[in-house]
């Protein structure tokens, strides 16, 4: 039991750090330290990797029998499927300035449920051991 | 011109007043005409230091020099009227720092200090109210009136009469007790208003002394009704329009008057006029603010519901002699605010006896370079400034330097990719392309460096060498798409002048080379791949020349055709949005690598112009639609157009950026670009057909200078291999009323604007939707506009809409009826609807007003005059079916097409004359061509035909004829074209109207 959630805390942490690695692209170029395309790429370099690692630890949770925080991370991973099956889970290197607004809002709203996920995964790894 | 005497001379009390009532009334420049109606009573009443003053205005303007004198001289008597006087100075703040005098604005507030608690709420944006400056003060006499604001038309009643009777078309036109519309406006607006109206009383009601002094309560209207009547009644006319809409009720007849609505028979208005008053802007054609006058707070910005922003047209041809100045700064370097990086222009000031400037954007104090270093007259101004006219005119060009280079000039170059399945050979296409591109080999730009190739592809690609060793072009065909490789290092794109005879070898030879291919498909996407390799190191302009969906490998796209079931859904959008995401990571690459892509269109099928043209949209390129194309017919639109592409002067490997000072940002950008930052535009090429619009934001809630500059700045590299930039500057003025914007506004800059954002929302929205959001718009300004003057408001029954943007509900409904916007599934073909809608991004104000609402002529009967008096004659006619006389012949013109249109009763032997052939013999009119013929009518009319094209060169209008009644022709044509009548599902002009007034009065 430790085992998995010592995985689960890895995991969302990593997770964290994926998406904070997007936000400061996002930011860099807002602020003009990097040009739009540096910027898409590197970002979009990125997003297939949290996609499954993301889907990785609900997977983890299910298996593991921790129904709770499967549901609770569940609504992240369909949100990432929708918009995979949208094609819209890149970012667009042509409209990137007008989507800035939006892509950083969803990725700030990811960063306060992950966070909440690192809390709960922290207070069961505690819990166990 | 005295603008600023106009409101600086210290106003008899009844001044202020009359100033301000023309300024509300005086459409465009509020100064120019204050100025003249102010000036007999001053005067007359004032003392001779004003009387030099007229002159001196206009440098008081862009400075301080000769106007100072007067003031120096001014201020002393001017004592208790200083009150009214500084807070007029706003406007003319474009050069304020100049302004001796005023620049130490404090003692224009001394007059209000003597009203300490008024003073509160004005110092924050003292003379805020700019040129309306009028606006407050004037409060005050009403103020001292009783009951001044609430149960106004007593008290102002009286006064009003004699000017409402004389106005000359009383009815139509509602003469306001603008007063007090003025104020009642004012109020919601800023709260401080209110507050600040009683502590002026006091100051003002001091003021009445001298010379208008009879009526002393009425003394101030008084001074408007007497004076000088014509350009005060003019300008009280033109302060509103109103158009009666009273229906008796119960009776079908809408009541409107269907011949008095207003209709843009001429076309685009400039705002030129705002050259008077700012001589030192840029002309409008450059620049173009939706309305000129930036508003002062959040609150005014959400009042104004149009769009607040401007076009910009940064190459736009200038007439003969006014040449864009080319400056050369030499060792100096250019001349730059260290701070903000904005280019010296002709609102920066100078400090310290010229060692120093100030820079008007954002107000930093910078040295002057020794080798610029020019000493000051008295008044503050360089003695060089006439000599020099970075400091003199709006618009300049500077010589940049090698620091605003990162690799040498590129040569101009083009690439050509050119589509030789069957369907381009069987039109004619390639006999077409490859004769224009020969006869064009002289004029490309850039002689001797210009660099071109060709590519030519179906299921293979081809590429061509035309290494200058050669006597023919050798053809090396590859076929593996997946992996796109080049089969030669260079020699692919190649000197001109080298390898001339090489390329015009090969240019003979295409169209026979291909003769027999039957080849259906097209690999577009590798071949785009393979251009992007040859380019990549130079840049340039690649052009496509496609005629079938591309079929083969990467970007392959599918018939997802013009789904009749996905109108009206959510999934409507999706149409009009690139299908493959690889075109728009092409484009990405190509903008990179300063590749501009203009993209030919060709097929009678669908060809997904969605997808094909967002390589032109993100690179600074240009969509050509040509549905069906046939040489015979098409031929020479084709040929002419490709030929302006070719020729027309050229900006390579460009960025362009709008700097504007403090408070106000541009946030988006509307065009065909690539933004590189948030506001940098990346242009790999940009010429004189292409303009972009963007909107303006305020970033502090409340704006506390009295001017806000912009200034547009172009890098690029011209065609002769120069590092040039073009600076265009431009001031406007901040208001804090209303009303005031709404008399500055431009209505070909709104609508323009208006235009690229629909088209924008239609990429992600239903188009009825964005129809809606359309009409939305203008009943909310035009809502917000009749609540500014609801006292006036018994006139019922009346539409009420300021004088500047009396075309705007017209223009509105042309734009839901535009290609781009109209109808439905069935209306227009899913191509033409993208095509026209890329076309809206990129046109000039004044070919998107043409081509929203197209001219039309009526022609036969000047046909037979003498050929020199026939310009002068021809006449724009309103577009509505009324117009169409059946025995009439007609010429729509909507700046792509020309349609000519032959009445049932036209003598056959005039139609006879013209189209050169019995239309009797000649049933299908689609084919038909028209030529000169040898007799006098079709001499006189091909002529007509020419004086128009020649009007507007970047596109060749295509001919067509079309009878009476011949159907469907007639309705896709002409019917649809005539914006104003009702068509299926859309209003008539008069039911527009009709609709708007009642949404503005719910």
């Amino acid at each position: 039991m430790v085992f998995v959630w010592l995985t689960a805390f890895f995991l969302v942490v990593a997770l964290i750090v994926l998406v904070i690695y997007q936000l400061m692209c996002l930011a860099d170029l807002e602020f003009d330290y990097i040009n739009p395309f540096d910027s898409s790429s590197r970002i979009n370099k990125v997003v297939m990797p949290e996609f499954v690692l993301q889907a990785l630890l609900s997977v983890l949770f299910l298996l593991s029998g921790h129904w709770a925080m499967f549901l609770l991370s569940l609504p992240l991973v369909y949100y990432n499927y929708t918009l995979y099956q949208r094609r819209q889970h890149l970012v667009d290197v042509t409209e990137i300035f007008n989507q800035l607004g939006r892509e950083k809002k969803r990725r700030l709203f990811k960063i306060v449920s992950l966070i909440v996920l690192l809390f709960l995964s922290l207070f069961w790894l505690s819990g166990s051991v | 011109m005295q603008p600023p005497m106009g409101n600086e001379r210290p106003p008899p009390p009844g001044r202020p007043v009359s100033a301000f009532v023309p300024g509300a009334a005086v459409p465009p420049p509020p100064f120019a005409a204050g100025g003249p109606f102010a000036r007999p009573p001053q005067s007359g009443a004032t003392a001779p230091p004003f009387g030099a003053a007229p002159p001196a205005a206009m440098g008081g303007f862009r400075g301080p020099p000769p106007s100072q004198g007067p003031f120096g001289a001014g201020p002393p008597p001017q004592g208790p009227f200083t009150t009214s006087a500084p807070p007029s100075q706003g406007p003319f703040a474009s050069a304020p720092p100049s302004q001796g005098p005023f620049a130490s604005a404090p003692p224009s507030q001394g007059p209000f200090a003597t009203a300490p608690p008024s003073q509160s709420p004005f110092t924050s944006p003292p003379p805020s109210q700019g040129p309306f400056a009028a606006g407050p003060p004037p409060t005050s006499p009403f103020a001292a009136t009783p009951a001044p604001f609430r149960p106004p038309p007593l008290s102002l009643a009286q006064p009003q009469s004699p000017t409402g009777g004389a106005l000359p078309p009383p009815p139509t036109y509602a003469r306001p007790p603008q007063t007090q519309g003025y104020y009642t406006g004012a109020p919601p607006a800023n709260p401080q208003f209110p507050m600040s109206r009683p502590a002026f009383q006091q100051p003002v009601q001091t003021m009445p002394p001298p010379p208008m002094g009879p009526a002393a309560t009425f003394g101030n209207q008084a001074a408007y009704a007497g004076p000088p009547v014509g350009g005060t009644l003019q300008s009280l006319v033109e302060d509103f329009q109103s158009l009666a809409l009273s229906s008796a009720p119960g009776s079908l007849d809408p009541g409107v008057d269907v011949k008095g609505l207003p209709r843009p028979l001429d076309g685009d208005e400039e705002p030129v006029k705002l050259m008077e008053a700012y001589p030192l802007n840029c002309h409008p054609r450059y620049f173009r603010l939706t309305t000129h006058a930036i508003p002062a707070s959040q609150s005014l910005v959400s009042r104004w519901h149009l769009p607040l922003g401007a076009v910009v047209h940064p190459l736009a041809e200038s007439p003969d002699g006014e040449e864009v100045p080319v400056i050369n700064f030499g060792s100096a370097g250019v001349i730059r605010c260290r701070r903000c990086r904005t280019y010296i222009n002709p609102y920066a000031t100078f400090a310290d006896s010229g060692r120093k400037w100030r820079c008007n954007l954002c107000t930093l104090l910078n040295d002057v370079p020794g080798e610029y270093f020019c000493a000051l007259d008295a008044s503050g101004r360089r003695y060089d400034t006439d000599q020099r006219p970075e400091l003199s005119k709006g618009t300049v060009e500077f010589v940049a330097p090698t620091e605003y280079m990162v690799r040498p000039p590129m040569p101009p170059s083009y690439f050509f990719l050119i589509d030789v399945s069957v369907s381009a050979v069987r039109s004619g296409l390639l006999e077409v392309v490859a004769k224009t591109i020969k006869s064009c080999l002289n004029e490309l730009p850039g002689f001797p460096r210009t660099q071109i190739g060709f590519l030519t592809f179906d299921s293979t690609l081809h590429f061509h060498n035309f290494k200058s060793s050669l006597s023919q072009p050798q053809m090396m065909v590859v076929a593996d798409l997946d992996d796109v490789f080049l089969p030669l290092p260079d020699d692919l794109l190649v000197n001109l002048v080298d390898s001339r005879h090489v390329v015009e070898s090969f240019l003979d030879s295409l169209p026979n080379m291909f003769h027999d291919n039957v080849n259906v498909e097209s690999a577009l996407g590798p071949a785009l791949k393979a251009a992007f390799m040859v380019m990549s190191q130079i840049g340039g302009k690649l052009l496509v020349f496609q005629s079938t969906l591309p079929s083969l490998g990467i970007g392959r796209l599918r018939l997802r055709g013009d789904d009749v079931r996905a109108y009206g859904t959510d999934k409507e959008h999706t149409l009009r949005v690139p299908e493959d995401p690889f075109y728009k990571q092409m484009a990405a690459e190509f903008t990179k690598n300063q590749i501009a892509v203009d993209i030919f269109s060709f097929s009678e099928k669908y060809s997904d112009i969605a997808s094909l043209g967002s390589l032109a949209k993100y690179t600074g390129g240009q969509v050509y639609h040509y549905p069906s194309f046939q040489a015979p017919t098409h031929g020479d639109k084709l040929k002419l157009e490709l030929n302006r592409d070719l020729t027309r002067e050229t900006a390579w490997e460009s960025v362009m950026r709008i700097r504007c000072g403090k408070g106000v940002r541009f946030t988006t950008y509307h065009g065909h670009f690539m933004l590189r930052s948030t506001d940098l535009l990346a242009l790999p090429a940009v010429d004189s057909d292409k303009a972009f619009a963007m909107q303006l934001s305020l970033e502090e809630t409340l704006m506390t200078t009295q001017t806000v500059y912009f200034q547009v700045a172009l890098l690029y590299t011209s065609s002769s291999g120069e590092r040039r930039i073009r600076v265009h500057t431009a001031a406007a003025p901040v208001v804090t009323d209303l009303s005031e914007m709404y008399r500055q506004a431009d209505t070909g800059a709104i609508v323009s604007l208006l235009g690229r954002i629909a088209v924008e929302n239609s990429l992600s929205d239903k188009l009825d939707s964005v129809r809606q959001q359309l009409q939305l718009k203008l009943v909310r300004s035009l809502k917000e506009y009749r609540n500014l003057y609801v006292v006036q408001h018994r006139i019922g029954g009346r539409l009420i809409f300021p004088e500047s943007l009396r075309f705007l509900p017209l223009y509105i409904l042309a734009i839901c009826k535009s290609l781009a916007l109209r109808g439905g599934y069935a209306d227009v073909s899913l191509d033409e609807r993208c095509a026209a809608g890329f076309s809206m991004m990129i046109l000039p104000v004044n070919r998107l007003l043409n081509f929203i609402y197209p001219s039309l002529y009526r022609v036969d009967e000047v046909l037979t005059m003498e050929p020199n008096k026939i310009d002068a004659s021809l006449k724009r006619l309103p577009l509505t079916f009324q117009c169409l006389d059946t025995g009439g012949l007609y010429l729509l013109d909507d700046g792509f097409t020309f349609l000519v249109w032959l009445g049932r009763m036209l003598p056959p032997e005039l139609v006879n004359n013209i189209l050169g052939l019995t239309l009797a013999h000649f049933p299908d009119l689609s084919k038909i061509q028209l030529r000169e013929c040898d007799n006098e009518l079709s001499r006189n009319f091909m002529k007509i035909l020419r004086t128009l094209r020649e009007k507007d060169p970047s596109y060749h209008q295509l001919c067509r004829v079309v009878r009476q009644g011949e159907q469907p022709r007639e309705g896709y044509l002409l019917l649809s074209n005539l914006v104003e009548d009702q068509m299926a599902g859309t209003s008539s002009y008069v039911d527009w109207i009709l609709q708007i007034h009642r949404q503005t009065q719910s």
